[in-house]
Formats: structure tokens, C-alpha cells, sequence
């Protein structure tokens, strides 16, 4: 460079400099005459604290999620957010040029994202919102199981049901868990469920498939889950994100709390793991679809079980790392959902795809069309995303079960599950959330015969060995119930 | 501490009369009823919640103020205000 260029440049980046302060400087100004209404406001922008929504506001940092067009650099991006007087707080290490900036100016998150949609070098800018906590502070009681069963009950008699040629496991609650063996029980339909019993005689499902199992997190210690926990192993460094932090991730991933403890203060989790792999004939409450199989226990959803967009990107952010680094985590099972669409959720879930992790989606519960009404994330259209409606013990189609020919792909059992609750209890519970890990827990039995079968045609295998069902005929695309034991091919 | 049927509605009242800018004597109850309601956030959520899809049992408030019907969803932990002007909230 010779000299002349030398002091060219010197000045134009002089420029650049003072411009930037100018801007954040004009934003400071603004921050200051704007007046804020926050009383009602359901959906926190992160950081202002809706409990003191009566008090003179004094709002704080407000979150956006922005992807950058390829080729930015990172010290583009700083250099963009520093000039607009914010701050960079995460880079989504998998997902090329995604991050979550803090704006510090008090504007709100739309505001702020608008502004960086404007901006020639971002591709989208998406508000984080962060749901306000529980305001009477309540933790659900795991005292008492409401209507299940406690761990200190007498334990049922075993009843084993002839004439299905399965294997049939000693676990007392098993009469309970129509969906893998239907007997007719409670006014159910004999042979309505997913023949898990006939598809146990090939296989029981191995600890070498991981399931990650993104939710309210999981009772890791729970008698009949905790055999089937993922740990991760001491040769696997601790997880570490270089912008937030490191964490011991022994069984897990918090993005909810930002630690490494993804213990489980509300039970869907726990319920929606008991479903994959609660530990099968340990004479102890129930079976999984897997009798054995490893759960990653993942925590977006807060003890209210709700969550945040960026919080569950962070676990599928964390599920990609660890598949990275040779943990061979095949499925996310997601029992969660909403009607609004995020663009980077749905980067999100692509990038698992490219990892060959099948995307295991609930459908929703507000018995409407998807086709018509999306539902989030099971109707974005990936080739990793399978989306499950729920059916009764008597193969109708549940009455609160969200559907679409198009977009809600295959059903499974979901209504009245009897499956694990944190404290070592055992709770029914109804949702297509109660649905999904049955797929998911199919999808990882197919895994334990055929370890190498790639996510597109692990897809294609459950979607092409179902039961069809009239119920389901315009509903679903397959139009049918999984079954377990056509999916691992048994006799 | 975990909210009864009437600790609900009471605390319903008193959001209501809040809102509106009304007496608390002026919110009459409309009718209260059991109800499950689709999610965790009792089909009352808002922009961005992620929710778990499981069948929530709970308590469908409805009050009166003014000729207008205003809808609550509760269950012991917390309340939801439904659609109140185009919008939920917490409560």
C-alpha cells in the first residue's frame, strides 16, 4: 500500500468510527423521549422484568435473532452491532452466520429487528421473545402422583395377554400402556396400538442410539429412566460455547437456566422420555418403546413449560455439537410448538437434517387443519421434520389432535398415557406431545437393528410400514398409525 | 402456594377492574367451569411462546364488565387473560 492509499483508507475507516458513534449516539437520544406502555405485556422482550410492570420503567436489554448473509465476517458483525450500540451475546456456532445481539438502546425487539432487516448484510432479523415466568412462583408438586400412580402403591398383579405372539415385559404398569399392547382394556379396541410387543421379539432397542429429547428437560434420576440416560462419556471434553460459556454437561443441556443441569421442575419431559425408553421388565412401573436405549436430556421449556425460540435453537444448536464430536444422537423428539414461524428455528432444524437427525414434531392440539393453520415446528417443510397427530385407545383420531393431509404426516397413540413422572411417580397424560416420542421411540428402535440407515430412509421406513387406518384416511398423509413391528421388520 | 378455583377468579377480578379502570364491585362472574384446555399455555400464548402440547386441565373464568365478556384461563400456577383485545396475556 503505498503511502497516498495509506492515509486514504485512514480516513474512511476515521469516518466510519465517528459515523457509528453518531448513530448509537442518536439512538441513546431517542431512548430517552420514548415512552414506554410494558403493563400488559405477556411476552417479555428479554430482560424487562414484567413482575415490576407497575413501576416506573426501566427497561433492559432487548434480543433479536439475526442471520447474516453468507460471507459476512465476524468482525463485520461486531463492527454492525457495535456501531448500533448493541451487543453480540451468541453466535449459533452450527447454523453459518446466525447470532442473538442484545440491543441496549431500550428499543423494542421489533424495532430493533426492523432495523437490522434494513441493514444490506443481514438476511433476517427475528424479535427472541422470552415468556414471563410463572408470577405466582409455583413449582408443580411431585408429592403426590394426581392421577397415576405412586411409586409406593402395590404394585398390580401382571397380567400377560395371550394370542399376540409378543414378548411381553414383567413392568407392573404394562396393562396400563395400551398404546404398545391393546387388550381392549378400558373400552379400548383390541389391537389398536403399535404392535411394540410383536417388534420386541427382533429388538428391545440398544444404548448405542441416543434420542435427544428437547422439552422441560428430564428426571435423570428417575428408577426406570435413569438406566437409559445418556452421560456423556469422560472421553468427550465438557461442552463449551465460546460465547457463553462452558458447561458440564453430564446428562445434558439447560439453554432455559444456561447450565448443565437439565433436571426436570414441571414432568412433560420426563413423561415424553418414559415414552422413548423407560427401562423395559425391571419389574418396575412401566416399558418404553425401548426397553434400552440412551435419552439427552435437553431444557428449553421453563417450569410453566414454555420457552423461547432462541432457547430451544440453543439445544438444537448444542444436539448438532455433540453429534459433531461422535455422540451418535439420531433423533430429536419436540413435543412443543406454536403457530408462529421463525426462520431461524427453522435454519435451525435444517441444519440437524444435514446431520442426518430425524426432526420428531408434535402437531398441536387444537383439533384444526395444519394444512391450513401451521403449526410450528412441525410444518416446516425440511426432509428431516416428521409431524405426529395423536390417536385414542380405539384407533380414532383424539379429539383435540391438530391434522392435515399435507402436513401431519402419521399418528400415533396420545391420549390417557401412562408414563413417567418426575419423583418416581407414574402420571396418564393426553397430547400429540404423548404421541411423538412414540415415533421417536419406534424411530430409535429401527436404529437398533439398522445402525446405518440414513435419516431419508429412516423417514421413509416409518411412514411406509404403517397400519392404515380409516380414522386417518385425509388426515394424514400416510394415512396410518406406526407400527412398531412392521418398522424393524419382525416376524 | 398453589391457587384455588377462587383464589383465581378473585385474582381475575382485580386484573379486569385494572385493566378497565373500573371498581372491582363492577366485574361480575359470568359463569366458571372446568375446561382442558390444548397446551401449557392454556391456548392463551403469545408471539414466539414455545409450549408443550399436552392436554392442560384448568379453569375457564368469565367475567362481566360493562356489557363486554372478558375470558381467563387458569389452573393453580397461573392465569392467563384469552384474547383481550387481540392479544393474551399473563396474568
Amino acid at each position: 500500500m503505498n503511502r497516498q492509499n495509506f492515509f486514504g483508507h485512514l480516513a474512511l475507516a476515521v469516518a466510519v468510527v465517528i459515523l457509528a458513534a453518531f448513530i448509537g449516539q442518536m439512538r441513546r437520544m431517542e431512548r430517552s423521549h420514548a415512552t414506554f406502555e410494558r403493563r400488559d405485556i405477556v411476552v417479555v422482550p428479554h430482560g424487562h422484568d414484567a413482575d415490576e410492570a407497575d413501576d416506573e420503567a426501566e427497561l433492559e436489554d432487548a434480543e433479536v435473532i439475526v442471520r447474516f448473509r453468507p460471507g459476512t465476517s465476524r468482525a463485520q458483525i461486531e463492527r454492525i452491532t457495535n456501531g448500533l450500540n448493541d451487543r453480540l451475546l451468541d453466535r449459533f456456532e452450527f447454523i453459518n452466520n446466525q447470532a442473538v445481539i442484545a440491543d441496549e438502546d431500550g428499543l423494542a425487539p421489533e424495532t430493533v429487528a426492523a432495523e437490522y432487516r434494513g441493514l444490506p448484510e443481514v438476511e433476517y432479523a427475528e424479535p427472541n421473545f422470552v415468556i414471563e415466568l410463572d408470577p405466582t412462583g409455583n413449582a408443580p408438586d411431585f408429592g403426590e402422583a394426581r392421577h397415576g400412580h405412586d411409586d409406593d402403591d402395590d404394585d398390580p398383579p401382571v397380567v400377560r395377554h395371550p394370542g399376540d405372539g409378543g414378548m411381553q415385559p414383567n413392568d407392573p404398569l404394562f396393562n396400563e400402556q395400551w398404546s404398545l399392547l391393546n387388550t381392549g382394556q378400558r373400552a379400548g379396541t383390541s389391537g389398536a396400538d403399535v404392535c411394540a410387543t410383536r417388534a420386541w421379539t427382533k429388538t428391545k432397542g440398544s444404548r448405542k442410539i441416543v434420542v435427544a429429547v428437547i422439552d422441560t428437560g428430564v428426571d435423570y434420576t428417575h428408577q426406570d429412566l435413569r438406566s437409559n440416560i445418556w452421560t456423556r462419556p469422560a472421553s468427550l471434553a465438557a461442552y463449551s460455547d465460546e460465547d457463553l460459556g462452558d458447561f458440564d454437561d453430564r446428562h445434558g443441556f439447560d439453554a432455559a437456566d444456561n447450565d448443565g443441569d437439565p433436571m426436570d421442575d414441571n414432568g412433560h419431559g420426563t413423561h415424553c422420555a418414559g415414552i422413548i425408553g423407560a427401562e423395559g421388565d425391571n419389574s418396575d412401573g412401566i416399558a418404553g418403546v425401548n426397553w434400552e436405549v440412551e435419552i439427552m436430556p435437553l431444557k428449553f421449556l421453563g417450569r410453566n413449560g414454555s420457552g423461547t425460540t432462541k432457547d430451544a435453537i440453543e439445544c438444537i444448536n448444542y444436539v448438532v455439537a455433540r453429534k459433531k464430536a461422535g455422540v451418535n444422537v439420531r433423533i430429536i423428539s419436540a413435543s412443543w410448538g406454536s403457530t408462529a414461524r421463525s426462520r431461524a428455528l427453522g435454519d435451525a432444524i435444517k441444519r440437524a437434517g444435514d446431520e442426518g437427525i430425524l426432526f420428531i414434531a408434535a402437531a398441536g392440539n387444537s383439533s384444526t387443519n395444519n394444512d391450513a393453520r401451521p403449526h410450528y415446528p412441525s410444518n416446516y417443510d425440511l426432509p428431516n421434520v416428521l409431524s405426529v397427530a395423536a390417536l385414542t385407545r380405539t384407533d380414532a383420531l383424539a379429539r383435540f389432535s391438530n391434522y392435515g393431509a399435507k402436513t401431519v404426516h402419521i399418528a400415533a397413540p396420545g391420549a390417557e398415557i401412562m408414563s413417567t413422572w418426575p419423583g418416581n411417580q407414574y402420571e396418564e397424560h393426553s397430547g400429540t406431545s404423548m404421541a411423538t416420542p412414540v415415533v421417536s421411540g419406534v424411530a430409535a428402535l429401527i436404529l437398533s437393528v439398522n445402525p446405518d440407515l440414513s435419516m431419508t430412509d429412516l423417514r421413509k421406513r416409518l411412514l411406509d410400514t404403517v397400519d392404515k387406518l380409516p380414522a386417518l384416511d385425509g388426515k394424514v398423509s400416510s394415512g396410518g398409525r406406526v407400527n412398531a413391528a412392521s418398522a424393524v421388520r419382525a416376524d | 402456594m398453589a391457587m384455588s378455583k377462587e383464589d383465581a377468579v378473585n385474582r381475575a377480578r382485580t386484573d379486569l377492574a385494572g385493566r378497565l379502570g373500573v371498581a372491582e364491585n363492577e366485574i361480575k362472574e359470568d359463569s366458571v367451569e372446568d375446561a382442558d384446555f390444548p397446551d401449557a399455555s392454556f391456548g392463551a400464548g403469545a408471539a414466539g411462546e414455545m409450549s408443550a402440547q399436552m392436554i392442560t386441565p384448568g379453569w375457564r373464568i368469565r367475567l362481566r364488565a360493562g356489557g363486554d365478556v372478558y375470558e381467563y384461563r387458569a389452573n393453580r400456577n397461573r392465569i392467563r387473560l384469552f384474547n383481550f383485545k387481540g392479544a393474551n396475556y399473563s396474568v
